[in-house]
């Protein structure tokens, strides 16, 4: 064996090793990632209850997940949909931080109102609390185990 | 609860969802370009070490072509900055795993005769490498932007009868003004310039069956028609199924495309399961299948001279079974390690031994060279492009977006697993092409597309404002003391 | 948004079945890059067969003593082109030219007379690793070259072949085919292209290789294949007589309003399965085959060989007992054709190579051994020795034996003598059976004969067959005699 052969087939087998090395720090990515997930269960943190929609959009009386931040309004890319000629595209969001809940109001054209009252910027919301995009009302709630 | 706002300090700086653009590191995105890099680079030199006379002696171990590597190496660096500056929080896998794909692709360019391919450009010839790096420069810049640009998927959502309009036109449009070539219409010319669009009619067909499908999912998961023991989807909607089938079959007698149709009908069943989640479905397709191919093979010529020379190429192995007996060849020649890119392929007087090697075998030609062990990374790589893209559906917001990226990851995956079979002889032999690996423009281009499209649909959205920080230990006991 | 958690779980079975889908194509690719690649890289059309063919020095072909059949000179340019020496064994060595490619031995170990690939799997795998990677190999063969010559002398200006097996290994010691021609010519760059017009276009098709390429129809020697089937299904035992015999004899034989005649000479009585091969009696043997059925005829014929694949060192063609269109058991289109199959005539045809396969079979008390032309490689790397191999035990030893007793009163006996004369050789006990194969019209029919010898203790089987030679005792049948005695003489020291 020469000394040519020997550096071409290195380097060639150097290449097809390199291609397993990008595999495996794939694989270690996406164990991490499966890791990760198992040692957080995702807490469900809070639900909307859809107490009023003349519109029928959401549904009324249905329950509606929430993520730790959940944006509302008329626009499909919405994660609540609300289908009301008040509403605007972009109407609220609400989040979660530390142990409570925030609602914020987008510069709607019509505001935001929690238990009645007028939202200016962020306000927080909490469990039982009643806040009303247009003619649609939505009550936060705990889940229940 | 405290009407006077938050008991945290100040108003917390909520990052807008919508709001500005704020550069964000892609850490694992950058490791894994880096193992890119660096294997292209050496299978570069292995390239031009084997490109060189045996007996020279190895001076020094420069790459072939540094130019091409250079600017597509950039390409990538390009792209991943990009996307850094956008900030979004879009998959950081994907973009490696096809810029690998499409590496060793360049490198097999590389390694073929640049005289397969000629484009003049003003007065320089463009080969065969020059060419591909072309499209993919274009396909990762088309990515790229797309990954940073679309913020919404409205336009694809809301108007599916138009894009199932736009696709039949695309589609009546190559069967009557297509330029035929081996006896098949594809190709729709216009000057210089010709694509295939039944590539990009798979794009179409995915974002009109997840419009679909989402919308009309719940009664095709609860209502059925029942013909005796078996639960049919509801009649109504049934009829698009047998549409579906119809126009499948129709593309292979018309238009010749067993690869297409073929294609189209498997990630139709294949969505169709994942929005129902009724195995009933899938099988009355499977049976729909089985009849259209057996019709198909009694009727049709080219059908039955397709399916003869795949159950037993050696039959007529200098005439009509040609390509899939050099092809298999190719592949028993590589054995498990390969013969080394650029250490393969025999010439029979002078021209490459497998006929169409750059668009329909390239999967035979990296078989020889890069051996079983190679072949299955390969595979490897196509696996998790696969399964990003159909992770990014189970994660997505809605039915729309969770069948759009699922039927994307589909259509790169099904194409793949259909002409790699096709090589292999596992079905017979279609002329489609193998995703990021391949030539050909369109084929590059729309693939683009589709991985520009998963990355928008990856969009993590803003991250979690981080919990308020709590005061130490001993500030929350003063503060307890104080009152 | 309600569904979610489902859509997440079709995904997970859709993701399942893409991998398990995957998973057979790495299988696939596993399959034709490792478990079938040792015999795709030796097809002789492979490009890098073609391709090393061009650049590297063969291996030499030796006969079973050694002398040289094959081998490489260089011409002026210093480009290797192939010398064969011996004009007889060219239907068997063939040839290797580089503008027409390779025929016989040439052909079908290609890949080893180029040292491309090694029967050992590792070494392959090591060979990338070397400089000099190809180590071609010698072939050996069982051919014995003065065998030969005296084949292809015998059969002189006919059309016709000779196939010499050891029935105890399968050994080939001579496989001839006439008229010959010269592949040294065709080899020769020189004289490449008069060579092979030469070859292609004279008369008598010269690189037609009728030992195992030619099918005939059998005529009596196809008798044997009945007997074997017959015995070996239990439709007969060598003692059964047929009661309606002797008349048939006299007046023939009537199947289905066909009538089928004797031939001259035969005596009109009753008489069981070695008088029957000694006469060589049509009626017999029609009754024979009746009795026995379609079914077991093809079943046992194919045991012999018969309809498939061989597995032997060049290509040989299947013969057939019939065509097969028909709905009878066997695929007989009725009785009347079983009756014709059953001696030789009707829908069969057959390579001499086949009919030597059953005299061998015969001769090996009912066991058929592989039949192979190369006992050895020999390479840098070590020789390798080919063993002999059994294929399958066709009949039993007793059943064999009873056959081997009516072979050889068919030509020692009284009567035998008459119709097989100059079979025989002086000092031992042969055992055989000639064959006419009438064609129908005028013209010579073709004239077989098989047979072993010594009878106790055989070692050696032979098919003749000469293309319209007239009755088989006119051609086939001294020339048999004549090799037989000719392979004791040299070979058997």
């Amino acid at each position: 064996m020469d000394g040519f052969t020997v550096t071409i087939w290195v380097v060639r087998i150097l290449f097809l090793l390199l291609l397993y090395l990008f595999l495996f720090g794939i694989a270690r990515a996406l164990l991490r990632d499966l890791r990760a997930a198992a040692r957080e269960p995702t807490l469900e943190l809070g639900r909307l209850v859809v107490v009023a929609s003349p519109a029928g959009e959401p549904a009324p009386g249905s329950t509606l997940p929430l993520d730790a931040i959940t944006t509302l309004g008329r626009d499909v890319n919405n994660a609540v949909v609300v289908d009301d000629e008040f509403v605007s595209t972009e109407h609220a969001v609400l989040t979660f931080r530390g142990r409570t809940w925030y609602v914020e109001d987008l510069n709607s054209t019509n505001g935001t109102f929690v238990n009645g009252s007028p939202v200016d910027g962020v306000a927080p919301l909490g469990y039982g609390d009643e806040i009303q995009l247009g003619q649609v009302r939505l009550r936060l709630e705990r889940v229940r185990r | 609860m405290n009407a006077d706002g938050p008991s945290t300090p100040a108003a917390p700086a909520l990052p807008r969802i919508l709001g500005p653009i704020r550069p964000r590191p892609r850490w694992r995105e950058a490791r894994l370009l880096a193992v890119v890099a660096v294997a292209i680079v050496v299978g570069s030199v292995s390239l031009a070490l084997a490109q060189r006379a045996p007996d020279a002696p190895p001076g020094g171990l420069e790459p072939a072509e540094p130019f091409h590597l250079a600017v597509y190496l950039g390409v990538l660096f390009l792209a991943h900055l990009a996307q850094v500056l956008a900030g979004r929080r879009t998959d950081q896998i994907l973009l490696p795993a096809v810029g690998l794909l499409g590496g060793i692709s360049l490198l097999l360019m590389e390694r073929l005769p640049q005289n397969l391919v000629v484009q003049t450009l003003g007065d320089t010839d463009l080969g065969l490498a020059d060419v591909q790096l072309v499209w993919l420069v274009l396909s990762i810049a088309l990515a790229t932007t797309l990954a940073i640009v679309v913020r919404s998927d409205r336009w694809l959502r809301l108007y599916k009868y138009t894009w199932a309009a736009a696709g039949v036109a695309l589609l009546l449009m190559t069967f009557v003004l297509g330029t035929e070539i081996n006896g098949q219409r594809l190709t729709l010319s216009f000057g210089p310039v010709s694509g295939q669009p039944s590539e990009l009619l798979k794009v179409i067909l995915v974002v009109f069956l997840a419009g679909y499908l989402s919308e009309n999912r719940s009664l095709l998961v609860e209502q059925s028609t029942r013909v005796g023991p078996i639960s049919l989807p509801p009649l109504p909607y049934l009829a698009p199924m047998v549409a579906m089938w119809a126009i499948a079959l129709g593309i292979v007698v018309v238009q010749r495309d067993l690869g297409a149709a073929l294609l189209f009908f498997a990630v139709f069943l294949l969505l169709l399961y994942t929005a129902t989640g009724r195995p009933g479905y899938v099988v009355l397709g499977l049976i729909l299948f089985v009849v259209g191919a057996f019709v198909m093979y009694q009727l049709v010529d080219h059908v039955r001279t397709r399916v003869d020379i795949w159950l037993d190429p050696f039959a007529d192995p200098s005439g009509a079974g040609y390509q899939v007996v050099q092809s298999l060849y190719a592949f028993a020649r590589g054995g498990l390690l390969g013969t080394g890119l650029g250490g393969g392929l025999p010439l029979i007087s002078g021209r490459l031994p497998i006929p169409a090697i750059q668009t329909d075998f390239p999967l035979a030609a990296l078989g020889e060279e890069l051996g079983l062990i190679g072949i299955m990374a390969i595979l490897g790589i196509y696996l998790v492009v696969i399964e990003r893209g159909l992770r990014i559906g189970a994660a997505a917001r809605d039915d729309f977006r969770a069948l759009l990226a699922s039927g994307l990851a589909l259509v790169v995956g099904v194409q793949a697993f259909i002409i790699a079979a096709g090589n292999l002889k596992l079905i017979p032999l279609t002329g489609i092409t193998l995703p990021f690996i391949s030539y050909g423009g369109s084929s590059l281009l729309v693939n683009g597309i589709v991985v520009g499209l998963l990355l928008a649909l990856s969009d993590k959205g803003v991250e979690p404002p981080p919990p308020p920080r709590q005061p130490g230990r001993l500030a929350r006991l003063a503060r307890r003391a104080a009152g | 948004m309600m569904n979610r958690r489902p859509v997440s779980r079709s995904i997970a079975h859709v993701g399942l079945t893409l991998t398990v889908a995957f998973g057979v194509l790495a299988a696939g690719a596993g399959y034709w890059q490792v478990f079938r690649s040792p015999d795709l890289t030796s097809a002789a059309d492979n490009p890098a067969v073609i391709a090393a063919a061009r650049n590297v020095v063969r291996g030499k072909i030796l006969d079973r003593d050694g002398k040289v059949l094959a081998t490489t000179r260089r011409d002026d340019n210093g480009d290797p082109y192939r010398v064969y020496p011996e004009r007889s064994v060219s239907p068997v060595v063939g040839y290797s030219s580089r503008r027409f490619g390779t025929a016989g031995l040439e052909r079908s170990y290609a890949a080893e007379l180029v040292g491309l690939t090694d029967p050992d799997p590792i070494r392959n795998l090591l060979k990338k690793f070397e400089t000099d990677p190809s180590d071609p190999k010698t072939l050996t063969l069982s051919l014995s070259l003065p065998l030969q010559k005296a084949a292809v002398r015998g059969l002189g200006s006919d059309r016709g072949a000779v196939v010499m097996i050891d029935p105890r290994t399968g050994e080939v010691l001579a496989l001839a085919s006439t008229p010959t021609f010269d592949a040294s010519a065709i080899a020769n760059p020189a004289t490449e292209e008069q060579g092979f017009a030469a070859a292609r276009d004279g008369a008598g098709k010269p690189l037609l290789n009728r030992a195992t390429q030619g099918r005939y129809v059998p005529g009596s020697v196809f008798k044997i294949v009945t007997a074997i089937a017959a015995l070996g299904s239990g439709a007969i035992s060598p003692t059964t007589t047929f009661p309606n015999q002797s008349r048939a004899e006299r007046d023939g034989l009537v199947v289905n309003g066909f009538r089928i005649r004797e031939h001259k000479g035969v005596p009109v009585r009753t008489f069981d399965l070695a008088h029957a091969t000694e006469v060589s009696s049509n009626v017999f043997f029609a009754l024979v085959g009746l009795k026995t059925g379609g079914a077991n005829l093809t079943e046992y014929a194919a045991k012999l060989g018969f309809g498939g694949d061989i597995g032997f060192d060049l290509p040989v063609a299947p013969s057939q007992v019939t065509n097969g269109n028909g709905d009878q058991p066997g695929g007989f289109v009725d009785d009347v054709e079983l009756a014709n199959a059953s001696y030789g005539q009707g829908e069969t045809f057959v390579t001499p190579f086949q009919m030597a396969l059953v005299a061998a079979t015969v001769a090996n008390g009912g066991e058929l051994m592989r039949p192979h032309l190369v006992t050895a490689l020999t390479g840098r790397s070590g020789t390798r020795t080919v063993a002999p191999a059994s294929l399958r035990r066709v009949i039993t030893q007793e059943e064999a034996a009873a056959i081997n007793v009516a072979m050889v009163r068919a030509v020692e006996g009284p009567l035998g003598r008459q119709f097989t004369p100059g079979a025989d050789v002086p000092g031992m006990t042969v055992a055989g059976k000639s064959g006419t194969a009438e064609l129908g019209g005028s013209g010579e029919p073709h004239s077989w004969f098989i047979g072993f010898a010594p009878a106790n203790d055989p070692q050696i089987a032979i098919a003749v067959l000469v293309e319209r030679g007239g009755r088989g005792a006119e051609r086939a049948v001294p020339l048999g005699g004549s090799l037989l005695k000719t392979y004791f003489d040299t070979v058997a020291k």
